[in-house]
């Protein structure tokens, strides 16, 4: 009996937690579906006539689509990068036999205690100075700067078990180092390299600081920031077309992690507790 | 960790991309706002040394002290809300016998969200205007007299900025907990359980002793994160009204991009990244010191029963 008690309230205490987690973003969605007259007037209850006017709304207006190819633009191009910068970083720091390597490597993982904003103020500078503001490099730039500390330990932490002797065997079969590394020691990290490009999509996807720095053009701006000037611009905040585009712009995200799951918290979690 | 290959060009080949870029995007600006710092200069026209000044400046500001004291408030909340609940929770899943990973996919859903839709849904939920839910629900369980608006209440706003931020990233620390605690040696509980040991101080005794480094590290993590905490506050806020919900970062960001004082913003940020350098070095300084300090002592008992064992012997 004692025990039963124990039981139910323990689960009542879990689902409880996972409420709060749970139902601002389910919320959202609920939301964004409410007719405006629905939301004003009861905004936390069940939907009781879902409609879909706020995405027609949201699509007649169009601009949501722009900004979300700019998002996809960064975000694929610095993933790209990012994989192929610390794979090759990696296998340079582990594989190769100079005294170089262990100074150099905590040279990348000082990176990790180095707060984004330092950069802010003498990028924007340099971008003006180059004319490069409101263009989506620059937010690439420091994305993959910021990201290559952890994505270049991620792969070193791999590396570090693929044994020197396959890649002596490999030398002995008059193999170079760079058939080595495309042959042999990148197709091994298959997994490595999903973890760090399913995480770092979701992270810059979701940027805000630096598009919210380096853009102010409606034509370079990603979605984050789109998301913001959408509120903006009708004035007294239009919350159904809010929520409907909040609901779009967490999907790709969304669908990443659901099927990618243990990838992705497998990376941010290493990065949390590497740093 | 050490390679096999001593081909140099190959090595440079594969090394230099990434160091350049990192060089460039990390390192160039870490030296350049170290040099702006001592600048005075307005973004256009010729900058002008003017030395420590800027430092000066910031130690006699009061609005500095106000973000700095904001930050420590902001830490404190953030801190308690991400270890305290998120380790709880963690604590919570261990027992569960079943649905622990759907439970722990779902809890992590926060972290995946953009700051601008976390931040979008709070300003509901705090709004008066219409009536938000924490509005609501304090009416509705007859606390209606402590019914605010959350973020224009001088006495509430700082709370109302840091909970967000807490809230966000509970999930992911309690999955770094969790898996601490999973990887557990089981026999050493059971081992405890014989010798009497209730649940409670199974947990406060053994699991959390033994998880400590990853505490610590995600102390770290917590911490640092804190300290440079922005996208929140300066979209929730951006550290209004006046300056009651100011913290460090949202200040540069006003000095330098709303006030064009690029040097005085340089000495806030260079501020700031010396500061974190600092927590992660003592919280390494402390977690080094511990783990010494607990060698030394075992070497001592070590010494200590060999010579009694010998003496014995004798």
């Amino acid at each position: 009996m004692k025990r039963n008690v124990l039981h139910i309230l323990f689960w009542a205490l879990v689902l409880f937690f996972l409420f709060i987690q749970i139902y601002p973003v389910a919320w959202l969605f609920m939301a964004s579906i409410k007719p405006t007259t629905e939301l004003s007037a009861a905004p936390f209850a069940l939907p009781q006539n879902p409609t879909l006017e706020n995405y027609i709304s949201i699509f007649q207006d169009g601009s949501i689509f722009h900004y979300m190819w700019n998002s996809v633009k960064v975000t694929g191009v610095s993933v790209i990068l990012i994989v192929l910068l610390s794979s090759t970083a990696a296998y340079a720091l582990t594989k190769f036999c100079f005294r170089i390597t262990k100074p150099l490597y905590a040279l990348f993982t000082f990176g990790i205690m180095v707060p984004v904003q330092i950069t802010l103020i003498p990028l924007f500078c340099f971008y003006s100075d180059m004319k490069l503001l409101n263009t989506s490099i620059t937010v690439i730039l420091p994305q993959v700067g910021f990201a290559l500390p952890l994505s270049v330990m991620m792969f070193v932490s791999f590396y570090s078990f693929v044994p020197n002797e396959l890649i002596e065997a490999a030398v002995m079969d008059g193999c170079s180092a760079y058939g080595i590394f495309f042959k042999i020691v990148f197709p091994l990290a298959r997994n490595t390299v999903i973890t760090v490009a399913s995480m770092y999509c979701i992270l810059i996807w979701n940027d805000f600081i630096f598009a919210n720095t380096f853009i102010s053009d409606n034509e370079a701006k990603t979605i984050a920031l789109g998301l913001r000037d959408y509120v903006g611009a009708f004035g007294n905040v239009n919350w159904g077309m809010t929520f409907a585009a909040i609901a779009i712009s967490i999907l790709p995200p969304m669908i990443i992690y659901f099927a990618l799951n243990k990838y992705v918290t497998a990376g941010m979690t290493l990065g949390a507790t590497k740093g | 960790m050490k390679g096999v290959l001593r081909d140099k060009k190959a090595f440079l080949a594969f090394l230099l991309p990434a160091l350049l870029f990192y060089a460039f995007s990390v390192f160039y600006p870490i030296i350049e706002s170290i040099r702006l710092s001592f600048v005075k200069w307005g973004g256009i026209g010729e900058k002008q040394f003017v030395g420590f000044d800027n430092y000066v400046k910031l130690f006699q500001d009061k609005i500095f002290y106000t973000a700095f004291l904001n930050n420590l408030v902001y830490l404190a909340i953030v801190v308690g809300m991400q270890i305290l609940i998120g380790l709880l929770f963690a604590v919570l899943l261990t027992y569960l016998t079943r649905g622990a990973t759907l439970i722990k996919t779902l809890y992590y859903i926060p972290c995946i969200i953009t700051t601008v839709a976390v931040t979008q849904m709070f300003r509901n939920m705090y709004a008066t205007q219409p009536e938000g839910i924490f509005n609501q629900i304090l009416k509705a369980v007859g606390l209606g007299k402590f019914a605010t608006s959350w973020l224009t209440n001088v006495d509430t706003v700082l709370a109302a900025v840091s909970i967000p931020e807490g809230w966000r990233y509970t999930g992911m620390y309690m999955v770094i907990f969790y898996a601490a605690l999973i990887s557990l040696d089981p026999e050493i509980c059971e081992a405890a359980k014989m010798d009497g040991a209730n649940g409670f101080q199974l947990l406060t005794r053994v699991k959390l002793p033994m998880i400590r480094e990853v505490l610590l590290l995600t102390l770290t993590m917590v911490l640092t994160g804190a300290l440079r905490g922005f996208d929140i506050p300066y979209m929730l806020t951006n550290g209004g009204p006046g300056n009651v919900s100011e913290l460090m970062s949202t200040y540069m960001y006003k000095k330098a991009f709303g006030s064009n004082q690029y040097g005085y913003g340089s000495a806030i940020a260079v501020f700031i990244i010396v500061e974190s350098i600092l927590v992660v070095g003592v919280l390494r300084w402390i977690f080094n010191g511990k783990e010494m300090r607990e060698e030394r002592r075992l070497r001592r008992i070590r010494k200590k029963t060999v010579s009694e064992r010998r003496r014995g012997r004798v």
